[in-house]
């Protein structure tokens, strides 16, 4: 076991190390969480109209207004999502924020098709803006920025004399790149529909996003991905962090879709969304260390580092906090508890992936912070129903059931070394 | 006064830790200015500070930060995993005031 450590800790770590700093996918993860407040309302909007909107007659009238807000936040979330990655991919190359930005959307909106249905030309239908084009947001953003930061780079600019305020020659600055950022898509969507192409954002989201997101939902696929979030953490690195990208990226996309048919009145199409592992799977942290927590509570009669650790970080973990337990038992490098660690995700994946795809429990389409407690996280997430709660807590109980022979295997090792000290 | 930054992915765990540093500077009676922010908020902070400590779990951020902040004589460290875990405002201070006192 140590030898397999060490090799990890040698060749893994530095690997995963690269991965959380690689600036493309630190940009595609600071968008979301720039985007982050519209996606809460959006969701909130979408809750308000199935719960409270739905349960008082006199609110009836109103549902309008939340879908109104629905209208500005889920129903454009690619478009969104263009401005945010492209401006902050920009400001990782200290460069031109704004600029980039704002070039990413109009390189997005440049590779949209133009007319949709029986419409005619000159309609943005709104289902080429909400997450069905968040890759190809993301890709045409970075590629657009990419693109506009390298000429800016290279001077590639129109030099304005010495005594035009710096504004003005900001702005000017940014005018050559820019225009052969946006001019690049334009003659890539020309020639992609030249040569028989519907469009590049179709291309887009035939070849790349639809398959990786039916591959997202497998059930193998979700415990694959909640089981390597742990993974990182027990070698210390942030694993949520680490994956935040490639996780909002997929999981994203379907919870929009979830939120989107329910606000409609249809059948929520995926079992997993974005939410489904804050809700069900990190419950008091990744690795549901909160269980962790009351097994060591339940059981850990000799030693009072881990009972100490364990009052520490309780507080903590009831808002899905979880480095005191993390660092401070420690989980990091911890031979006995690495089996658990590693195992729990999985089980409870599992477990709330067949009770939502049986209909047990009905699918999450409501984003709620992550810091959201055990249980309160499932309820708001499945729409204010109570199965949704209810399966957080079984899966707590079942986490619990997980820790406590290793937990009791640890108590046994510490009263052999306690004899020697 | 000298400054301290604090940084982890979403600044949740490392204001934990600043509560505990502050008291422990209060004690000491020594005046510093300690803060915590997410790694997305850290470039806006880079200008101001005497020493940026990372959080062990986003360690990784460690070469390219060191990249950006030395040239601007701003030290940088990883808390120790231990400290951090037990949330040991003391001996992370220690850390932070020593790395200060080196410079």
């Amino acid at each position: 076991m140590k030898r397999f450590f060490d090799f990890m800790e040698k060749h893994f770590v530095p690997i995963a190390a690269k991965i959380g700093a690689q600036r493309h996918l630190v940009a595609i993860r600071d968008g979301f969480v720039g985007i982050m407040p519209l996606i809460l309302a959006g969701s909130i909007a979408v809750l308000l109209n199935q719960t409270v909107f739905k349960w008082i007659p006199a609110f009836s009238g109103l549902t309008a207004i939340n879908g109104n807000v629905w209208w500005g936040t889920f129903a454009v979330m690619s478009l969104l999502i263009a401005f945010s990655v492209g401006y902050n991919l920009a400001k990782g190359y200290g460069s031109d924020a704004l600029a980039a930005g704002l070039v990413s959307v109009g390189a997005f909106l440049v590779v949209t098709p133009q007319s949709h249905g029986d419409a005619g030309w000159g309609y943005i239908h709104w289902g080429y803006l909400n997450a069905t084009g968040l890759f190809t947001a993301i890709i045409v953003a970075i590629i657009a920025t990419e693109i506009f930061v390298r000429l800016l780079n290279k001077n590639i600019i129109i030099k304005m004399p010495d005594n035009v305020p710096p504004s003005v020659g900001r702005a000017f600055a940014a005018v050559i790149p820019g225009l052969i950022a946006i001019y690049v898509f334009g003659i890539l969507a020309f020639l992609i529909n030249k040569l028989g192409g519907n469009s590049l954002y179709d291309l887009i989201l035939n070849l790349i996003q639809k398959p990786l997101q039916g591959f997202s939902q497998g059930v193998l696929s979700v415990m694959f991905f909640s089981m390597l979030i742990n993974f990182f953490w027990f070698f210390g690195l942030h694993g949520a962090n680490i994956m935040d990208p490639i996780m909002n990226a997929l999981y994203l996309p379907a919870l929009e879709a979830n939120a989107s048919a329910i606000q409609q009145g249809l059948q929520a199409p995926n079992v997993v969304t974005r939410v489904f592992f804050d809700a069900y799977i990190h419950l008091g942290g990744s690795g549901a260390t909160l269980a962790l927590i009351l097994a060591i509570f339940i059981a850990s009669k000799r030693r009072k580092d881990y009972r100490t650790v364990a009052k520490l970080g309780a507080p903590a973990g009831i808002f899905q906090i979880n480095e005191p337990i993390i660092f401070g038992l420690p989980i990091v490098l911890n031979p006995i508890l690495f089996i658990p660690f590693i195992i729990v995700p999985g089980v409870l994946t599992l477990i709330a992936y067949s009770a939502t795809a049986s209909g047990l429990v009905p699918p999450t389409y409501v984003v709620m912070p992550w810091t959201t407690p055990v249980g309160i996280g499932g309820f708001l997430a499945t729409g204010g129903d109570i199965r949704g709660g209810l399966l957080a807590l079984v899966n707590f109980a079942v986490a619990v059931m997980i820790y406590l022979p290793f937990v009791i295997l640890a108590d046994k090792m510490a009263s052999g070394e306690s004899t020697v000290k | 006064m000298k400054k301290i930054m604090l940084v982890c992915s979403a600044g949740m765990s490392t204001s934990l830790l600043v509560t505990k540093m502050r008291t422990a500077a209060i004690k000491k009676g020594i005046s510093v200015d300690i803060f915590a922010v997410s790694e997305a908020e850290l470039k806006n902070h880079t200008n101001d500070v005497d020493v940026v400590l990372l959080g062990p779990q986003v360690r990784f951020l460690l070469n390219k930060m060191e990249k950006t902040l030395e040239p601007k004589g701003i030290s940088i460290a990883v808390i120790d995993s231990v400290n951090y875990g037990m949330m040991n405002g003391e001996a992370v201070l220690e850390q932070a005031l020593d790395i200060i006192g080196n410079k």
